[in-house]
This record gives structure tokens, sequence and C-alpha cells, in this order.
């Protein structure tokens, strides 16, 4: 049993050494780029396999006085991460080294030797700096053991700024700003950060490499930690500045203890100092975009193309269609407005769908965005897509740019259905009974010839009055007059129906004396004279209008009997016919009798 | 007699009329042929789009004494525009003052001529651009009764009227005077109608001319929103924000102050010199 496991044991560490051997081999150097005249580095190069022995060569280091080193640092490591083995070899030869002149220098190509095949690192330059020593040397001035550890970090030690990539910008540009901490002291971690709530700007924080720099600021090399990437975005112009950023570091302070040489208590003491370090408030100038904006113009900054996906040029109607326009580029793309289409006035046009693929990243915005517009065509025919515009502000040339789809033609195709789907009446398209406003606009002014001026109100101003009063007295006066006539005509009336019997009887004597003489003729031409005449005055109706019928009509409705009446007329026909026949004297006699009686019944009966 | 009589007097009225007439031509003559070259002027600076131009001219008109429906009409045209066009650097879909200017002259073409329908139209065009309220719906009874209203001017009405009470009188005589029972039956029932008609278009004159006379009616005048308030002081709470062309009814003056009632009912205070009334 215990046999196998050694086996086992065995084959792992050849199958390690094998590993190690596959590897691929990189031999690398890692210095600082920059460093100050007094302050001692370390360049290190390092080979991820082991070197065959004593083949390792170092660069001379011209400029630099070599303080300790090489010295030689191996690891080894093996790891299993979820069944899989995996195993690291590091071999590091380490250099301390002081620059002893500025200026930039070339630290040449060292090798190594794996296996018997040679490598070697690419030469780098490390720029030193002669620092201003104003505090360096004010540093030293006090003994080293008498400050307490707070003195041991000088003002500037430890300093935050925002780096700003541009401080003069177009309105919607972009603007990367990071928060950077530089110091000179070992930092052991951050207590608090506190940001600027960059008021004024759209902000995004990006992602960033956070690998420590070392960078020379005011004269003076520092080690630079990214704190926190932005990416501003103004929107508006004018001077807009950003408020302080705030950090408070905790750093490590070593100090080499009174009792350096105590081999029990004394040695190096730690201590830990807690600095808020603030940047200055920075003003951003933001320029307005140049005047000559045109309509398309909807805020876009940056540089961007334009594609655009049209329908098929024949299409048919009441099926959904869609215009796609891609904008794709960098710049403040979550800001573009949706370019405008003119659709002809029979489309039905739905909501606009935005798609954005957009990535924030240190270098700025960028992506595209697909806008697309669902629409149906209703009726058919062919119609045109006016140009589709998109204007962006250059910020590189300063200038508007205009991209510009072609002019696009439609056809639609009747698909049967189209004529009572839409029918456009008087500004409002039909759809369905659904009615939609296409467009409104105020009707045109009136023309022609100046109006008369306006009139004052009529009624109850004293012409109404007039006009009123004058009519209501026409009214009475004609009133008035009319009815004294018909009063007169009235009385008339009354009279003859009055004397009616005593003008018959008249006529009746005339008529005896005529029938006396034997004047035959005349005799019967006073009867008839009689019998007329006593109805007409009697009714009050003209002669003219009279004819036996209206006689027996009349007589009807006085109550007076068919017989009579008939007896009536009978006389008249009778008179008729004897005025001019040759008859005997006898019955003139006989007819005036019948006359008298007939008259005087009817008298009888109509006067009651 | 009588009849001679009646013709002196319609001689003296016509004398009448004509002398009133004949004073007001002689001293309006040479003003009449002003504003008559000023309305072309304006209607071809409105054609040619000169709106500015136009405004001016039809103004003038007005001052002439010449403001007429058609002249008001025109002039709330021009102003519209003139705010539509005058936009240059602003969001607003209107210049300053110009809606509100629109809207006043469209009531005042309709105070005058209230059957204009382009004015109406414009007027409801015009008012959708304002965040005017809703006034509380009426009745239908009184909705049929304005509209029928409106179909004309108080004057067409009286002389409607006047007509109308002339047919009923003649029909009246008719009546009374007639021997013919038929026609005194017939006139006696048109007469009751027509005398129905009488009094309801003399009503409706009067209501016409109630509505003419009004001068509670008010448009504001403000640029942007002007604040009404709960009492005559600037720093009591603000009651309502209305923007220009928003139509209110102006109840009293307080000092440099008037209150107002909204279409929905809604009371404040608001500076006179924000508001113009119709």
């Amino acid at each position: 049993m215990k046999n196998v496991f050694l086996k086992i044991a065995l084959l792992l560490v050849a199958l390690n050494m094998s590993v190690a051997a596959w590897a691929q081999v990189s031999f690398t150097a890692e210095a600082p780029a920059l460093t100050a005249m007094d302050r001692p580095f370390r360049v290190e190069f390092c080979v991820n396999n082991e070197p065959d022995s004593d083949s390792f060569k170092a660069p001379t280091f011209e400029g630099f006085d070599v303080l300790a080193g090489p010295s030689l640092s191996t690891g080894h490591s093996v790891q299993w991460v979820n069944g899989r083995q995996s195993s690291s070899y590091t071999c590091t030869y380490t250099y301390v080294l002081l620059p002893t002149a500025s200026g930039t220098f070339t630290i040449g190509a060292a090798s190594v030797k794996v296996d018997g095949k040679s490598y070697s690192t690419k030469p780098f330059p490390v720029e030193v700096i002669a620092e201003s020593d104003a505090q360096t040397q004010q540093q030293h001035s006090v003994p080293s053991q008498q400050r307490t550890p707070e003195s041991r970090i000088a003002k500037d030690d430890i300093l935050l700024r925002f780096k700003l990539s541009n401080t003069d910008v177009y309105k919607g540009e972009s603007i990367r700003a990071s928060l950077v901490l530089y110091t000179r002291v070992n930092i052991e971690h951050l207590e608090s950060v506190e940001v600027p709530s960059f008021d004024d700007f759209w902000s995004q924080e990006v992602t960033f490499d956070n690998a420590p720099q070392r960078e020379e600021y005011n004269g003076r090399v520092y080690e630079t930690y990214k704190i926190a990437e932005y990416l501003l975005s103004p929107q508006r112009s004018g001077r807009i500045t950003i408020e302080p950023a705030m950090v408070e570091a905790v750093a490590q302070v070593v100090v080499q203890d009174n009792r350096a040489f105590d081999p029990i208590f004394g040695g190096r003491q730690i201590y830990h100092v807690t600095r808020e370090a603030r940047t200055p408030a920075i003003t951003i100038n933001v320029k307005e975009f140049p005047a000559g904006a045109p309509a398309s113009f909807g805020g876009a900054v940056g540089s961007f193309t334009m594609q655009s996906k049209m329908p098929e040029s024949s299409i048919m109607a009441n099926t959904a269609e869609s215009i796609e326009i891609t904008i794709s580029g960098s710049g403040n793309l979550k800001f573009i407005t949706t370019p405008k289409i003119a659709m002809p006035e029979s489309f039905e046009v739905y909501d606009t769908k935005v798609v954005d693929n957009v990535k924030v990243t240190a270098s700025g915005t960028s992506g595209s965005i697909t806008y697309t517009y669902p629409f149906v065509a209703r009726s058919a025919g062919e119609f045109v897509i006016e140009p589709i515009s998109f204007t962006y502000f250059d910020t590189a040339t300063g200038e508007y740019k205009t991209l510009s789809t072609e002019r696009f033609m439609m056809s639609v195709a009747d698909d049967g259905s189209s004529k009572q789907e839409a029918a456009i009446v008087g500004g409002y398209a039909d759809y369905g009974g659904r009615m939609k406003q296409l467009d409104r606009d105020i009707r045109f002014i009136h023309t022609g010839n100046l109006p008369q001026r306006a009139a004052s109100v009529f009624v109850l101003s004293p012409i109404y009055w007039l006009i009123v009063v004058v009519v209501l007295a026409a009214f009475i006066t004609i009133y008035a007059i009319m009815r004294k006539r018909i009063r007169e005509n009235r009385n008339v009336v009354a009279q003859r129906m009055k004397h009616a019997d005593k003008v018959a009887v008249q006529r009746l004597r005339m008529a005896q004396r005529y029938m006396q003489e034997g004047q035959r003729h005349h005799f019967y031409d006073e009867l008839l004279k009689a019998m007329w005449g006593y109805i007409s005055d009697k009714f009050n109706i003209p002669v003219s209008n009279l004819t036996k019928e209206t006689i027996r009509e009349e007589l009807y409705r006085r109550q007076v009997s068919a017989a009579d009446a008939e007896q009536f007329c009978q006389i008249i026909s009778r008179a008729d016919e004897a005025q001019y026949a040759p008859s005997t004297d006898g019955d003139m006699g006989e007819v005036y009798a019948d006359a008298v009686e007939v008259i005087s019944k009817i008298e009888s009966i109509v006067k009651r | 007699m009588i009849r001679t009589y009646i013709y002196n007097i319609s001689l003296y009225i016509v004398m009448l009329a004509a002398v009133l007439l004949s004073t007001q031509t002689v001293t309006a003559a040479d003003s009449k042929t002003t504003a008559e070259s000023v309305w072309q002027q304006g209607v071809k600076a409105y054609t040619d789009k000169e709106y500015d131009r136009a405004v001016e001219c039809f103004e003038q008109v007005v001052a002439l004494g010449y403001g007429s429906a058609d002249v008001y009409y025109n002039l709330g045209d021009a102003y519209f525009k003139r705010g539509q066009h005058n936009i240059s650097g602003t969001n607003r879909p209107f210049a300053a003052g110009e809606l509100g200017k629109a809207i006043i002259n469209y009531y005042r073409a309709l105070r005058l001529e209230p059957s204009m329908k382009d004015a109406r139209y414009n007027l409801d065009l015009a008012r959708d651009h304002t965040n005017d309220t809703e006034a509380v719906p009426q009745a239908l009874l009184a909705r049929a009764w304005y509209a029928l209203r409106d179909t004309m001017s108080s004057n067409s009405w009286a002389v409607i009227s006047v007509v109308v009470l002339v047919v009923t009188l003649l029909l009246v005589l008719l009546y009374l005077l007639s021997s013919r029972v038929v026609l005194r039956k017939v006139a006696f029932f048109v007469a009751i109608v027509t005398a129905v008609v009488f009094v309801i278009t003399t009503i409706l004159a009067l209501s016409q001319r109630a509505a003419y006379l009004n001068d509670e009616r008010a448009v504001v005048m403000c640029n942007d929103t002007t604040p009404v308030h709960a009492s005559p002081d600037s720093s009591s709470k603000i009651v309502r924000q209305p923007s220009q062309g928003v139509t209110v009814d102006v109840v009293r003056e307080h000092g440099e102050w008037s209150e107002i009632e909204f279409a929905d009912g809604e009371k404040g205070w608001i500076r006179t010199t924000a508001i113009e009334r119709i």
C-alpha cells in the first residue's frame, strides 16, 4: 500500500517537472521608469523556469551605483483548481541601484540560459530627475529619532488630483477625468473617498487599469494610484467648476527605534498616520455650439456615420413595414435626439423603437444606436420619402456635419381593402372610423375691400324703439280705418236687408200696375227684378253671382223648406219663359199671386 | 288725412337718418380712403408673410375706427403667424405675448359677428396652444340655445324680430277684419306662431346684445406664465399659473389687482396689467 502512494507521489513530481519544462520560457526586467536622484530603486530580472547555473549575465548599470545584488530568490507554487493542476516557478535576480546623475539612462539587456537556450531581456530606459530638494533637506535637518511619526510625512507627500483629458470643450463633448492619488510614502489603505456630484455633467464611471505608476509632479517623483475614473459630458455651456474630491489615506511610517541595536525590544516601530487630501477645484470652460446649426441638429457631438435600411421599393398597402436608421461612431450617443422622418400623410406611423449598443470606456462613449420607424401605408400610390438628415458637431474640425440618406421612392400596391380603410377628408385621415387629424393651421385672412365699420347695437336703440312704435301706430291706425269702413259697409248691408221686403213690395206694386195696363213684357221684367233683388238684398249676394242653385242653397241654409225653395225657382222659370212668349192674360195674375205668396212666406221664415 | 300723416312721419325718419349718416361721412371722408389703403397694405403684407407689417397695418385700421369683425379676424391671424415665426432661439411654439393678442382679436371679431366660422375655428385652434381649462359643461338645451344665438349677430336678430312683428300684426289685422271664416282661422293660428317667433327672436337679440356689451371677459396677456394669487398681494399663495391666451371673467378690481374667474370656476387675483379686456 505504502509503495503505491510513493509511486504516485513520484509520478506527480515527474509530471511536475515536465509541466515546468513545457511551459513557455519568459524572461523580463522590471524597474520604475522614473526615479529621483537620491532614491535607491530595485531592478528585477525574472525568469519563469529554472535557469542553468551561472548562466545569468547582468547588464552594465551605467549611471547607477549598484548598492546590492545580485540576490537570487526562487519561488515555486503548485495549484489544484477544480481537479486541474498548474504550477509556476519563478527565479528573480534583484539589484538595488542608486542613480548617480540626472538624465535618462538605458539599462541594457540581461541574458540567461534555460536548458541550453539563451534568453535576454529588452533594454529599457530609466529617467532620473534631480528633485527640488527644499523639503527633503528640511526633513533631514532634524534628527530622525526626535521627530513624531506625523511630522515624518510632509504636506505634499500625499496629494490628490483630478487628471482631465481636456478643460476646454464643447457642450456634450466627453472629458476623461481620473482621480489620482500621488504619494511619496507607503499607503496602507484608504479610509474614505468622497467624490463630487459632478453637477451640470452627465457622468459615468468607467473601468480602469489600477496598476501603480510613477510620475513626476512639481519636480518630484510620486507613486500614483488611480482611485476612480469618470467620463464627463457637460450639459450646459459656460464655466463649470468641479467641486473638490476628498480622500482619507492611512500611511505607514517606519521609525528606527532609539534602541535600534537592542536585540530584544529595539528595532523598527511602525506607525499609522491618517492624512486627508483634497483636489483643488477645477474649472472647465464649456463652449456653446457655433451659430447656424441646421434644423436636423439635435445635440450630437462627436464623429458618426449613418446607415439606413429602407423597405422594398414596392410594398403592399396595410402591411407593416419599417425604416431603420443606424447611427454609429463615438460621441454623446446617448443624447442623440431621434432623427425625424417626413412620412407621407396616408402612412400610419407608430412609435419609434430605439435600440442602443453603446459602450462607455475610458476613451469615450462609442457604439451604435438603431432607430426603427414602423409604419403602415394605408392607401395605394407612389410615395416619396424625403432624405433623412442627421447633423452632428465635429469637435475635431469645429463645424457641423450633416449625413443624409438618399431620396427614396416607394410604390404602394393596393391590397383590395384600402378603399374603405383610408380616406383623407378635410385634413383628417379616417382609418376605419378612427379619425386622426393630420395637420391644422389657422384659416387665411379675409381679403377684398375694407368692410363696413361695425354697426352699433340696434335692439333697444332709439331707432329700434322708433320703428317699433311706428309699426304699432301703423297697425292701430290701419285697424281703426278698416274697422270704420267695415262698420259703415255693414250698415249698408243691414239697411238693404231690412228694406229687402219693402223694395220687393214696391217692385211687385209696379208689376201689378203693368199687369193692369196689360204690358206683359214689363210686368215679367219687374216681377223677376223683384224676386232676384229680394234674394240679393236679403242675403247680401250680388245679383251677378245669383243662380237658381245658389238661391236654393241659400234658402236651404236659412231653414226654408225645399218645397218653398222649389216654388220660388219655378216662379222664376215661369216668368222667364212667359216674358217673351205670346200667352193669355190670365196667367199673369196667377204668377203674381204665387210670387207674393212665396216671398211673404220666405220673409216670415227668414225674419225669425 | 291719416295717410298723409304717416307719410310725413316716414319722411322725417328718412331725413333724420340721412342727416346723421351725412354728418358721419363728412368727418370720415378722408379717413375712409386712408383706412382702405392701409387695409389693402395689410392684406398684401400678410400674403407676403411680412407679419410685422401686417399687424401694424390692421392695428392702424382699427385705430382709424374701422374695427369690423373682418379687421379683427385678420389682426388675430397676423398676430398668430407672427408669434409662430418670431421664435428664433427659443423652444416655445409661440413668441411671447403674440398668442394672447391673437386670441383676444378673434374674440373681438366674434363679438361683432358671432356667426363668423373662420374666426371660431381659428380661436379654437389658438386656444389649443394655451393651458386653458375646459369650461363646466352646459346642459344640452343651454348649448343648443347658445348655438342658435351665435348663428347671427344681435342686429340681425333684431331686424328679424321687427319683420316678424310686422307680419304678426298684419295677420292680426287679417283676423280682425276678414269676413271669411277660413281666412280668419288660418290668420289666427299663424299669428300665434309668428308671435312666439317674435318673442324668441327678440330675446335672442337682447341676449346677444348682453353678450356684446359684456365687458367682464378678458384674456391673459403675459409672456410665459403669470401667477394668480389667492389674494391681491404678491406674497400670497399662488392658485394657478395660466399661460398667455387663457380666457377669464373679471369679477372686480382692487387697486392694481383684478379678481378673475376661470372657465372652470376657480377664482384668483392677477395684476390688472397682465390681462386685457375683450
